[in-house]
C-alpha cells in the first residue's frame, strides 16, 4: 500500500556529490592547525550530517512515515544518556 | 492506516504432512515452539533450584559433610566439604542460570511466542523460521555454560556480574576457560535474545487482527510488547561488554583491566544493560498478573489506560536509574544522587499498577482458582519486594545494605516472589490451551501452599541478615565474630529452602502427569475472554481457519445486562445477546 | 506461512506501521545494531576522555593511515550509493540495472574489507595489536566489528544477487533488495562516525 505507489527516489547521485564532498573537507579539517574542541565539534558535525544524508536519502527516512521515524530515531537518547552520564566520572 | 483488510484467509492443518522432525523438532509454529522454551527453561530452572540448595547447605551447615557430595570432583568438594572456590562458583551460576536460562526465557521465550500470535489473532509470528533460529541458538547457548563445569579450573565464578578484575584474571579467581565459555554462552543467548524480540515487536506492530487496535490488546501484550523493546536495546550492550570481556580475557585488550583500563566500565555497560534487564524480568510476569486477576475477579481491569503507561513509564524510566546498583562503586556523589532520584521515582509506577490490581479485586465476583492464588501471591510478594527496594534507592542507607543479604532478599522477593508465582500462574492458566487437558487443581492448590510458605520462610529473614551485616556470596559466616549471632537464622533459612525445593517435586509430577492423564480440557476451561480461547485446545497450525475480528476491549467481564458474565472479544454486546451463543467454554 | 522467496505483489499492511514486515523487522533489528555500536563506540569515547595518556599525543593519525582510510570511507559511500541506484532500478523492473549495481556493491563491499585487511596486516607488522594498550584495544574492536558487519552484509549481498540473476525481484515486488540496502546502508553510516571519531578525532 505505501511501498509501490508513492516511491521518492531523490537525486542519488548529487546526495553522492555531497558525500564525496564533505568526507574530503572531513580530511582536511582534521589536519587544521585550530583548537583541539573547535577540530572535534567540527568534525562531529560534519559527520553527523554525513550520516544524516545516509539516513534520510539513502534509507528513505525523508520519506517514510512518522511511525518509522521515530522507530529509527529511538535509540539515539540512550546513546547520549550512557555517554555523558559515564564522562562525568571524569569531567565535571 | 485506513484501510482495513478482510480476515486473511490461509489453510489450516495443510496437507504438507512435516514429519515428526520437521514437526515437533524444527518447528517454526510458533506454539512448539513456545513448548520448546518452556521444557527448556524448566529444566534450567531445576538446575538453578540445584545449585541453590547446595548454596543453602554451605549456608547453613558450613564444615558438615554433604550428603551425596561423593557425586562430585575432588576439585568441587573435597572430602564431602563445599570448597570454597566451588562456592563461588555455585552462587555465579545459580545467578545466572535462573536469571538467563529460566526466568527470562520462561516470561519471555515462553509467553512471548506462545500468547502474542494467539492473542492478538495472528496465524504465527511474522518470521516464523527467525523464529525457530531463535530457540536453536538458545539451545547450544545452555550447552556453553553447562560446559564451564566440566572444563578445569571449572565455571565461572565471579559472581553472575561477573565484574573485572576478576573476572579477566584467571591468577585472583582460578578460573581459565569457563570464565570465557560465560562469555560465548551470552553471546550467543544475546542473538536469540535479539532476533526473538525483533520478531515479537514486528508481530505486534504490524499483524494485529482487524479490531484489535492498541488499547484492545490485553495487558499480557502490552507487557511482552514493551519488554521487547527493552530487550532489542539493552542486550545489545550486554553483548558488547561481554566481547570486550571476553577479548581481555583471550587476546589481551585492556577495556577492564586495573592500571592499564577501566574495571568501573565494565559496571555502567553491565548495569546500563543490567537494570532494563530486570524490568525485562519482571514486566511480562506483571502482564500475565493482570490478564488472570482480571479473569479470577470476574471485572475488567482498574485503570487499564493507567496500567499501560505504567508499563510504558517503567520501561523509559528504566533506562536511567543503573547506577543504583554502584552506589558503593566510588562513582562520582552527584551522579549518584541523580540515580537516587531517578530510582524513588520508578517506584510511582509500579505502585500505581498494584493499586489497579487492588481495584480490580475489589468488590469482584471472586474465584480463588490455582492461577488466581499465584497471582495474589505476586501482588503481595512484588509489593514486600518493591518496598525493600525503596530502602536501597537511598544511597546513605543503600551504602550499608549494599552486598547484604538484603539485597539478596529483595532480589528474591521480586524474582521469585514476583516473576515466579507469575510463572507458575501463567503456566496453571496456559497449560489446557498448550496441552489440551488441565492441570490438577488440588495438587496445584497444595503447591501454591508449601511453595508460598516455604518461600517466605526462606527469604523474608534474609532481611534481617542483610541488616545484621551478613555479606552476599560469603563462604562461611562463622568465619566473622560480628556474624557469630547469624548461625541460627542460616539453619532456619536452608531448611525453609529446603522444603521449598522439595515442593517444587509436586509441581513437576502436575505438570508431567497432568500432560497425559489430566481432565481433558475445552477451548474456553477458565471463561476467559482473550482470543487463545476461541480456538481448540491445542489450537490447530494457523490457529484460525480465518484469521477474528475483534469489537470488543481485553477485559469485558460481567458486562451489565449478559447472561453469562465474559464477553470474547471476538465478539461484540449485541452479537450475545441477540441469541448467538458464546462460543468456547 | 510466507514465503518470502515467492515473487508476489507488495502485500497490504492492514494495520501497523503501513510498511511490510520485512522492512518493518529490519529497522527493528538495526536498533538493536545502534546499541550494540553504542556500547563499544561510547565506551571508546569514555575511555578516551578518561584515559587521553593512552592514545599517542598527536592522535592515532601518528600510527593510522589516512589517507587510505579515507579512501576506503569514499569506497564505502560509494557502494552505498551504487546499492540504492540498485533499489531503483528494481523498483522499475530494470533488470538488467538491478543486477550491474548490485554487482557493482558486491565488488565495492569486498574491497572494502580487503584493504582493511592489508590495513589490519601492516599494523601488526608495525608493532600496533589488540593488545597494544587502549589505543589499540579499542581500535581493533570497533573496526573489527564494523569489518565484520560488513562481510556478512557482501555474504547477505551474493545470495541476493543471485537471486536477481534469477529474477526473482519484479517492479512488484523487490523487498528484498529494499531490506538488504537498509542494513547495507547502516553498515555506511556506522563506518561514517567511525572513521571520523577512531581516525580523525
Amino acid at each position: 500500500m505505501e511501498d509501490t505507489i508513492e516511491r521518492h527516489h531523490p537525486n542519488y547521485i548529487l546526495v553522492w556529490g555531497i558525500l564525496a564532498v564533505l568526507t574530503a573537507v572531513e580530511v582536511g579539517v582534521a589536519f587544521l592547525p585550530w583548537a583541539k574542541m573547535t577540530i572535534i565539534l567540527l568534525l562531529v558535525g560534519l559527520a553527523v550530517w554525513k550520516a544524516l544524508l545516509v539516513a534520510l536519502y539513502f534509507m528513505h527516512l525523508r520519506y517514510e512515515r512518522r511511525p518509522l521515524r521515530i522507530l529509527a530515531l529511538a535509540p539515539l537518547p540512550l546513546a547520549v544518556i550512557l555517554i555523558v552520564a559515564v564522562i562525568t566520572e571524569f569531567r565535571w | 492506516m485506513a484501510s482495513i483488510a478482510a480476515p486473511v484467509e490461509h489453510d489450516v492443518g495443510h496437507s504438507h504432512e512435516l514429519s515428526f522432525v520437521r514437526k515437533y523438532i524444527f518447528s517454526t509454529d510458533h506454539k512448539i515452539i513456545g513448548i520448546q522454551f518452556l521444557l527448556m527453561s524448566l529444566l534450567f530452572l531445576l538446575i538453578g533450584g540445584i545449585l541453590a540448595m547446595l548454596i543453602r547447605w554451605q549456608q547453613g551447615f558450613p564444615g558438615q559433610v554433604l550428603p551425596g557430595g561423593g557425586v562430585f570432583p575432588e576439585t568441587m568438594v573435597s572430602d564431602g566439604i563445599i570448597l570454597p572456590e566451588f562456592y563461588n562458583s555455585l552462587v555465579t551460576m545459580h545467578g545466572t542460570f535462573m536469571v538467563f536460562f529460566a526466568i527470562m526465557p520462561l516470561l519471555v521465550g515462553v509467553f512471548g511466542n506462545y500468547l502474542i500470535p494467539l492473542k492478538i489473532g495472528a496465524p504465527d509470528m511474522a518470521f516464523p523460521r527467525l523464529n525457530m533460529a531463535s530457540f536453536w541458538l538458545a539451545v547450544p547457548a545452555g550447552f556453553l555454560m553447562i560446559a564451564g563445569f566440566f572444563v578445569i579450573g571449572g565455571s565461572a565464578a565471579a559472581g553472575w556480574t561477573s565484574y573485572p578484575p576478576l573476572a579477566e584474571t584467571s591468577e585472583y579467581s582460578g578460573v581459565y576457560l569457563g570464565q570465557q565459555l560465560w562469555c560465548v554462552s551470552l553471546i550467543v543467548l544475546g542473538l536469540s535474545s535479539i532476533l526473538g524480540a525483533t520478531n515479537y515487536i514486528t508481530t505486534v506492530i504490524n499483524m494485529r487482527a482487524e479490531g484489535m487496535t492498541w488499547f484492545r490488546l490485553p495487558l499480557s501484550i502490552w507487557a511482552l510488547f514493551i519488554t521487547s523493546i527493552l530487550v532489542l536495546l539493552a542486550i545489545p550492550i550486554l553483548s558488547g561488554a561481554v566481547i570486550m570481556l571476553l577479548f581481555d580475557q583471550t587476546i589481551g585488550t585492556h577495556f577492564f583491566k586495573s592500571a592499564t583500563g577501566l574495571p568501573i566500565l565494565w559496571q555502567h555497560l553491565f548495569w546500563f544493560f543490567g537494570h532494563p534487564e530486570v524490568y525485562i524480568l519482571i514486566l511480562p510476569a506483571m502482564g500475565v498478573v493482570s490478564d488472570i486477576i482480571a479473569n479470577g475477579s470476574r471485572k475488567p481491569i482498574f485503570g487499564y489506560h493507567s496500567m499501560v503507561y505504567a508499563i510504558i513509564g517503567i520501561a523509559f524510566l528504566g533506562w536511567v536509574v543503573w547506577g543504583h546498583h554502584m552506589f558503593q562503586s566510588g562513582m562520582n556523589p552527584t551522579l549518584g544522587m541523580s540515580f537516587m532520584i531517578s530510582t524513588m521515582v520508578i517506584a510511582v509506577p509500579s505502585a500505581i499498577k498494584t493499586f489497579n490490581w487492588l481495584g480490580t479485586l475489589w468488590r469482584g465476583n471472586i474465584r480463588f482458582h490455582v492461577p488466581m492464588m499465584h497471582a495474589c501471591a505476586f501482588v503481595s510478594m512484588f509489593v514486600i519486594g518493591g518496598l525493600s527496594g525503596v530502602y536501597m534507592a537511598s544511597t546513605p542507607v543503600d551504602i550499608y545494605i549494599h552486598d547484604t543479604y538484603f539485597i539478596v532478599a529483595h532480589i528474591h522477593y521480586v524474582l521469585f516472589g514476583g516473576s515466579l508465582f507469575a510463572i507458575f500462574g501463567a503456566i496453571t492458566f496456559w497449560y489446557p490451551k498448550m496441552f489440551g487437558r488441565m492441570m490438577n487443581p488440588f495438587w496445584g492448590k497444595i503447591h501454591f501452599w508449601l511453595t508460598f510458605i516455604a518461600y517466605n520462610a526462606t527469604f523474608f529473614p534474609m532481611h534481617q541478615l542483610g541488616l545484621e551485616g551478613h555479606m552476599r556470596r560469603i563462604y562461611d559466616a562463622s568465619r566473622y565474630d560480628f556474624l557469630s549471632g547469624t548461625h541460627g537464622l542460616n539453619v532456619f533459612i536452608s531448611i525453609s529452602a529446603f522444603v521449598l525445593f522439595a515442593s517444587q517435586l509436586i509441581f513437576v509430577l502436575n505438570f508431567i502427569l497432568s500432560w497425559f492423564r489430566g481432565a481433558k480440557a475445552g477451548a474456553n476451561p477458565w471463561e476467559d475472554t482473550g482470543l487463545e480461547w476461541t480456538t481448540p485446545s491445542p489450537p490447530p497450525h494457523g490457529n484460525w481457519p480465518a484469521t477474528p475480528t475483534v469489537y470488543t476491549p481485553p477485559y469485558e467481564f460481567s458486562v451489565p445486562g449478559m447472561a453469562q458474565d465474559y464477553l470474547p472479544q471476538d465478539q461484540s454486546k449485541d452479537m450475545v445477546t441477540a441469541g448467538q451463543p458464546a462460543k468456547g467454554g | 506461512m510466507a514465503d518470502a522467496g515467492v515473487m508476489r505483489p507488495m502485500p497490504h499492511t492492514a494495520r501497523g506501521a503501513g510498511v511490510y514486515n520485512q522492512k518493518l523487522g529490519m529497522w527493528v533489528f538495526l536498533g538493536s545494531e545502534i546499541m550494540f555500536f553504542t556500547a563499544l563506540i561510547g565506551s571508546y569515547v569514555i575511555l578516551r576522555v578518561g584515559n587521553p595518556g593512552a592514545w599517542p599525543e598527536h592522535g592515532p593519525r601518528e600510527v593510522l593511515a589516512i589517507p587510505i582510510t579515507a579512501a576506503n570511507t569514499f569506497l564505502l559511500i560509494c557502494s552505498s550509493v551504487s546499492m540504492v541506484k540498485a533499489f531503483a532500478a528494481a523498483s522499475v523492473g530494470d533488470q538488467k540495472g538491478l543486477r550491474l549495481w548490485l554487482i557493482a556493491t558486491v565488488l565495492m563491499g569486498a574491497a572494502f574489507v580487503s584493504v582493511q585487511a592489508v590495513e589490519y596486516t601492516e599494523l601488526v607488522h608495525k608493532g600496533f595489536v589488540p593488545s597494544a594498550g587502549l589505543f589499540g584495544s579499542t581500535f581493533y574492536t570497533m573496526t573489527g566489528f564494523h569489518g565484520f558487519h560488513v562481510s556478512v552484509g557482501v555474504i547477505c549481498m551474493i545470495y541476493v544477487t543471485i537471486r536477481a540473476f534469477r529474477g526473482k525481484y519484479s517492479a512488484a515486488d523487490h523487498r528484498g533488495i529494499e531490506v538488504i540496502g537498509l542494513y547495507w546502508h547502516f553498515v555506511d553510516l556506522v563506518w561514517i562516525i567511525l572513521f571520523t571519531i577512531v581516525y580523525l578525532i
